[in-house]
């Protein structure tokens, strides 16, 4: 193993954003980084809010119009090797406001977050669960420690 | 025979200053895992993960293109920063008392100058994605104030460390010539050699009341909490660094974690009489100083909230004070 | 003083911050309008978070829209089963068995506590005390705990259903023991919580004066719930929901109507709703959880209006062939965010943050439709 991945294995900035569900997962995703039970960080998983900082992306929400701009240039604004991470039923399939109606469907909802950027992992449940989150994160490892 | 001491002094300051680097990166994963982790009752990252291992894998990521006006100068000042603090080092080293201009406190002063001067620029210069640029339709029909000046957030912070170096310096500057009462003489050698003979200036009274006001100056510089209004994450998100990315982040990084070795090193020059000099203990005490300061800094910014300009300004008077107060009785 | 008024003359530059921003768990935007770091002026922009909720309620099975209901908001989603059901429940005369009212009331409860704690640890993260935040995340993890217990899942636990709760969210002795158990240790964790946060007079300086949003103009800007009950109104809808007939409890309010007064408010709130819990622990009645006696007809528009943590929620809709129409959803957060954005004038940017987390904004709940189609 190179200094690249034994570093890129030991320090991990995870970045959050939400683009419009219902806030249950973004607060799950943060109970599992800023509660000490579940405590990310002793997995060396940092939370940061700058992209210049992050390395993945975790993404909640189904993305409303009003937020795929902003998902689109928060996504540029990271450097590679970056990975993203659909948490929630609402970034993996637009959950209940995408496919769920009566006589009018929605017209708000941009699609799953793969419909706007690429994914490289899916984190299922409404809302996700910490150590669900926390597992996601983990696994993804591999893929990161010999990118380019 | 001359040349020999030149280079074995000059091997000894790049040996001092590469023990000094490698401690360093410990620094902040001790303030990390073993303070602000204990305080909240977690296990807290591996202690080599935010001081080394960080900086590393920065190294290996893409360098993309910066928003900022002027980029050359932007990626430059972090480098500048650490040369400053190298350069303070160097300057408490014995083997550089042989130049006088650079064993002295005013150049101590000048790095630290340079150093704030630094945090205002980098501010000026960073124009981030994360508020003005966040493409949203603000400037709309029905919207308020349709043609107003914009700022970034950055921009608050660079005000702020403007602010800071106006008021915010004398805490340090003061406790740093604190000890020129006793010596009455601003050259390291003449401080060192007059706590050798007299003992630490620290054990005065003079020097203990100095010592409370370097431990806040100490906290003020490196932008810890509760005095990190410059890069407060509640509305500036991370101030001056916003936009470095890669190298340059690395290198952000790695001059946090040096700072605070070297301001350990000023305090046992300056108050304890000890140089860090690889031939002799004395790099011991400086270790034990940098990692005390470390351990009191975690505990007081664990425990307490960012300081608005409400609180900075009632206690920066205060520590101005009692600084005031320790060369006055120092000079008695 | 009896009134903020923006102050748009004296404007030195503007300062735009989200939608993704460390002090806002929720996508939003908000300008403030500055003169050396003090706000003159601010202007909140929501819908960002539209999906389109009424639209899509039009037209479905009244059970499954209620279901619906709950995916509004991930930290209030009890409440918006429990209205949802509740209207269609006064619309067709569905008289409730008495046991299904106190496990309703312990589940809205519950999420009060859930929702007020993490009001908390939000407003300790603002502050930037990473250490107070992890404190009552902590003590939340109880709550959460017992909230997996009684519903299923830790957030969005479909207690309610038309007629009464749903029997999986019955509770037999075992529950309740641990009911009555973990309401003793978070009362205690609580406790030492607030007596340590009060004492602390750095943070006691950081809030106080911060905020303050006057009471006339509070009430003229159609504030609801703790916020209003922080100025000094004390306006609890609760007292007039059949629901909480039976229980003894105070309604809290405090004075000032800034940020300490927010934040003493909710935590007052909480060992209110604690007491609340243990009545109900000690009181619930035997019988079935569900009625499933009634008979479904056409209504034209029926009306709910409950307490919920962050003020009046209100729900209405008409009933034609079992179908819901017309659903008209107004949560508390759209008239409390309104009114942060004269709180926040006079005070330092870093306050001002502050001052819009101190509503305990709900901004997902919020976007709702604005026009309603009448045929």
């Amino acid at each position: 193993m190179g200094i690249k991945s034994f570093s890129r294995a030991r320090a991990i900035h995870v970045m959050l954003v939400y683009t419009g569900g219902c806030n249950g997962c973004d607060i799950e995703i943060v109970n599992s980084i800023l509660s000490p039970r579940f405590d990310a960080e002793q997995y060396n998983v940092f939370l940061t809010w700058n992209p210049r900082e992050a390395d993945v992306l975790v993404v909640t929400g189904p993305v409303t119009h009003l937020n795929r701009k902003p998902l689109e240039a928060i996504y540029e604004a990271i450097p590679n090797p970056k990975l993203v991470v659909a948490a929630g039923s609402c970034a993996l399939m637009g959950g209940v406001y995408k496919n769920c109606y009566g006589d009018i469907q929605s017209e708000e909802i941009e699609g799953p977050v793969e419909n706007i950027i690429p994914v490289n992992a899916k984190i299922p449940g409404c809302a996700v669960r910490p150590q669900d989150v926390l597992a996601g994160v983990v696994s993804l490892l591999p893929t990161l420690l010999d990118a380019d | 025979m001359f040349e020999n001491t030149i280079i074995t002094s000059v091997l000894a300051v790049i040996v001092t200053v590469l023990v000094c680097f490698v401690i360093s990166t410990l620094l902040p994963g001790i303030e990390r895992k073993y303070i602000h982790a204990r305080i909240q009752q977690r296990i807290g990252p591996i202690v080599i993960a935010p001081g080394i291992m960080a900086p590393i894998k920065f190294m290996f990521k893409e360098n993309v293109e910066i928003s900022s006006p002027v980029p050359k100068l932007y990626k430059s000042l972090p480098i500048i920063c650490f040369i400053a603090v190298l350069c303070i080092l160097i300057s408490l080293t014995p083997q550089a008392y042989k130049i006088p201009a650079l064993a002295s406190l005013v150049a101590i002063v000048g790095f630290l100058k340079v150093e704030e001067i630094c945090y205002v620029l980098m501010g000026a210069l960073s124009k981030s994605v994360m508020s003005v640029r966040m493409p949203f339709p603000d400037q709309i029909k029905g919207a308020v104030h349709n043609n107003s000046n914009r700022s970034f957030v950055e921009d608050i912070s660079a005000r702020r460390s403007l602010r800071m170096i106006t008021y915010g310096s004398f805490p340090l500057y003061l406790a740093l010539f604190a000890p020129v009462t006793a010596a009455r003489s601003i050259f390291l050698p003449d401080i060192v050699a007059y706590q050798q003979a007299h003992g630490p200036f620290l054990f005065t009274v003079a020097g203990g009341i100095a010592a409370i006001v370097f431990f806040i100056g100490y906290m003020i510089i490196l932008n810890e909490y509760p005095f990190s209004i410059i890069k407060a994450k509640s509305d500036v998100i991370e101030g001056p660094y916003m936009e470095y990315a890669a190298k340059y982040r690395a290198v952000v990084y790695l001059t946090r974690g040096f700072f605070m070795f070297v301001l350990g090193a000023i305090f046992s020059v300056l108050f304890i009489g000890i140089p860090p000099n690889i031939l002799s203990w004395g790099i011991l005490v400086n270790i034990a100083v940098a990692l005390i300061f470390v351990f009191m800094m975690g505990i007081f910014s664990a425990f307490s909230p960012v300081f608005t300009n409400r609180q900075l300004l009632p206690t920066i008077l205060g520590a101005t004070l009692l600084g005031v107060l320790s060369i006055v009785i120092g000079l008695l | 003083m009896d009134e903020k008024v923006p102050r748009s003359n004296i404007i030195e530059t503007e300062i735009p911050m989200g939608t993704v921003h460390p002090a806002a768990l929720e996508p939003y935007r908000v300008r403030f309008f500055v003169e050396d770091e003090i706000v003159q002026e601010a202007e909140i922009t929501i819908g960002v978070n539209h999906r389109g909720i009424e639209r899509i309620m039009e037209g479905l099975p009244v059970e499954k829209a209620n279901a619906l209901t709950e995916k509004i908001c991930g930290i209030c989603s009890n409440s918006h089963i429990w209205n949802s059901c509740r209207t269609a429940e006064i619309g067709l005369n569905i008289e409730i068995p008495e046991r299904a009212t106190y496990i309703r009331v312990i589940m809205g409860e519950l999420e009060r506590l859930h929702s007020h704690f993490l009001y908390l640890a939000h407003g300790c993260e603002v502050l930037s005390h990473e250490t107070f935040s992890m404190r009552v995340f902590y003590l939340r993890e109880i709550v959460m705990e017992l909230l997996a217990m009684i519903g299923g899942n830790r957030v969005q636990y479909g207690c309610s259903v038309l007629g009464g709760v749903r029997p999986r969210c019955d509770l037999d002795e075992a529950k309740l023991l641990r009911l009555k158990n973990d309401m003793d240790a978070v009362e205690e964790g609580l406790t030492g919580f607030v007596e340590r946060f009060l004492a602390d007079s750095v943070v006691q300086s950081r809030i106080t004066g911060i905020g303050v949003l006057p009471q006339k103009q509070a009430i003229e800007l159609a504030v609801t719930g703790p916020t209003l009950r922080a100025t000094g109104v004390a306006r609890d809808l609760r007292t007039t929901m059949f629901e909480y007939d039976n229980f003894d409890y105070n309604v809290i309010t405090q004075p000032d109507g800034d940020v300490r007064s927010n934040l003493v408010m909710r935590a007052l709130e909480s060992f209110e709703s604690i007491k609340i819990i243990r009545q109900a622990i000690a009181n619930i009645p035997e019988g079935k959880v569900v009625n499933k006696d009634w008979e479904m007809f056409d209504t034209d528009l029926i009306e709910s209006y409950i307490e919920v943590p962050r003020g009046t929620l209100y729900h209405s809709y008409a009933l034609e062939s079992g179908r819901v129409r017309h659903c008209v959803i107004r949560t508390p957060s759209m008239a409390n965010i309104g009114a942060m954005q004269y709180a926040c004038i006079g005070d330092q940017i870093t306050d001002a943050q502050l001052c819009i987390v101190q509503c305990d904004p709900c901004f997902t709940c919020t976007d709702r439709a604005i026009e309603i189609i009448r045929r």
